[in-house]
């Protein structure tokens, strides 16, 4: 009986169990193997349509319950906050030609600008187990792995898994994910870790004596070379001296929206990733706050 | 034995039922909750290789678990792996288990999505070095509780199918 039993797991069960291991061995040390799953991943493009197919809906009505009245407002604060950011940006291109003019008498190497491209969020959770989202640009668009992702409000993460049309982003919430940041007020290096799901990010390993406090910008600082620098990171929400232990204890709230918006956007770093960019990329410049 | 109903036996039924299931696994939802949406899929193909263990196949289950892998950028074979062992599991208590009360099939339904994400967990430490699912043990726990919803839509799923054996 226990005889029979047990040829039967090899027979019902060891086939695919072999199958499953050598499929994920090849993944893991056989580049084209991962070129061909990356191709093969398009087969969720129908599920996740089906799957963001009722926040769409739902986007679309919201769109045509709002009225003529509360559009014309929104479109009337929109282009004040266009004009604002126009004469910063003016400001702010004048003061770009002057750091480049000083680093050149410094004989310092210039600043480079990134190259962006937008890409649009789908509407689904990408991976149950993870802090990710879906992204509509994949590695036919260029996109690589480790690539920064930010949106309006500051750094959102890294491309995690490129598909062929879709990419997974994880986002620095993710408990694995370190950022190497500093303190924008006082140049304070640091490095930022994700906290999990609906837990604050971590700043670790701050003597007790450093100069940091609630209310601090953290903005990437470009060490590590995976992260342009100036991006915003995150903001100090809590700060915890404890005389007993010799590191203080902070937690930070994500500068960007992590998601919440429908766009991001993709930086291609100068030189780094041998790829080319899309077709409707425009040129930006890193912004140094 | 005398059949019942003259009706067509819709055999696609399951199938549909997964693929909805792997719908559900993607759709978008809040932070808040996000770590507590019990695996679907997993259900799903539990629910079918419990109440048909001799049409169920492993082979079924081993595609639906590497259709999750794609679907959900993953590396390519651990679910598939997974999802091949808990109906090969399912199978084997199948007869034992349909006779339990359904608070009790839940109990079974949470150990055998316990051993899942046990078997997910080791593959990430391998691979990443990491124990990036284990968290999900609350799923788990959501998912047993979940299982007397789940059995109640797929059993009218299958009478509607006329897929009584």
């Amino acid at each position: 009986m226990v005889k029979r039993r047990n040829g039967g797991i090899i027979r019902g069960l060891g086939p695919y169990l072999l199958l499953s291991l050598t499929l994920m061995a090849a993944y893991l040390y056989i580049a084209p193997v991962r070129t061909v799953a990356q191709s093969a991943a398009v087969i969720g493009i129908p599920v996740h349509f089906l799957a963001s197919l009722p926040s769409t809906a739902l986007n679309a009505m919201q769109g045509h319950l709002t009225s003529a009245d509360q559009l014309r407002s929104e479109f009337e604060a929109m282009r004040q906050r266009n004009l604002i950011l126009q004469t910063r940006l003016h400001r702010f291109e004048f003061l770009e030609n002057e750091n480049a003019r000083l680093r050149q008498l410094l004989s310092a190497t210039p600043s480079q600008a990134e190259q962006v491209t937008l890409a649009a969020l789908i509407a689904v959770n990408p991976d149950p187990g993870a802090l990710a989202v879906l992204i509509d640009k994949g590695s036919a668009d260029g996109v690589y792995r480790g690539q920064p992702v930010v949106d309006a409000g500051g750094l959102v993460g890294q491309v995690t898994k490129p598909g062929l049309f879709r990419s997974k982003v994880g986002l620095i919430t993710q408990e694995d994910q370190a950022v190497p940041a500093q303190v924008a007020r006082s140049g304070l290096r640091t490095v930022v870790y994700g906290g999990g799901p609906n837990r604050p990010l971590r700043v670790l390993y701050l003597d007790r004596n450093a100069d940091i406090r609630t209310g601090d910008l953290l903005v990437t600082s470009g060490l590590g070379g995976r992260y342009p620098p100036g991006y915003p990171v995150a903001r100090i929400a809590a700060v915890e001296r404890n005389l007993a232990e010799s590191f203080m204890k902070i937690g930070a709230e994500p500068a960007s929206h992590l998601g919440q918006d429908r766009e991001v956007l993709l930086l291609w770093l100068p030189g780094a990733g041998a790829s080319s960019p899309g077709k409707d990329e425009t040129e930006a410049k890193a912004a140094d706050d | 034995m005398i059949s019942v109903s003259t009706t067509q036996r819709r055999t696609w039924v399951p199938f549909v039922t997964v693929f909805l299931a792997l719908v559900l696994l993607v759709l978008p939802a809040q932070e808040l909750i996000r770590g507590f949406l019990p695996d679907w899929v997993s259900l799903a193909l539990i629910y079918w290789a419990l109440a048909l263990p001799t049409r169920m196949r492993v082979s079924f289950a081993w595609l639906a678990g590497l259709a999750v892998d794609l679907v959900t950028l993953g590396i390519p074979g651990a679910h598939a792996l997974s999802k091949a062992v808990l109906v090969y599991l399912a199978r084997m208590l199948a007869l034992r288990v349909r006779t339990y009360p359904l608070w009790q099939q839940g109990v079974v339904v949470m150990l055998l999505l316990g051993l899942e994400v046990v078997l997910l967990a080791i593959v990430d430490l391998v691979t990443a070095g990491g124990l990036g699912e284990l968290h999900r043990w609350t799923a788990v726990i959501v998912g047993g509780l979940a299982w007397p919803l789940v059995y109640t839509a797929l059993r009218r799923s299958r009478h509607l199918a006329n897929l009584s054996h």
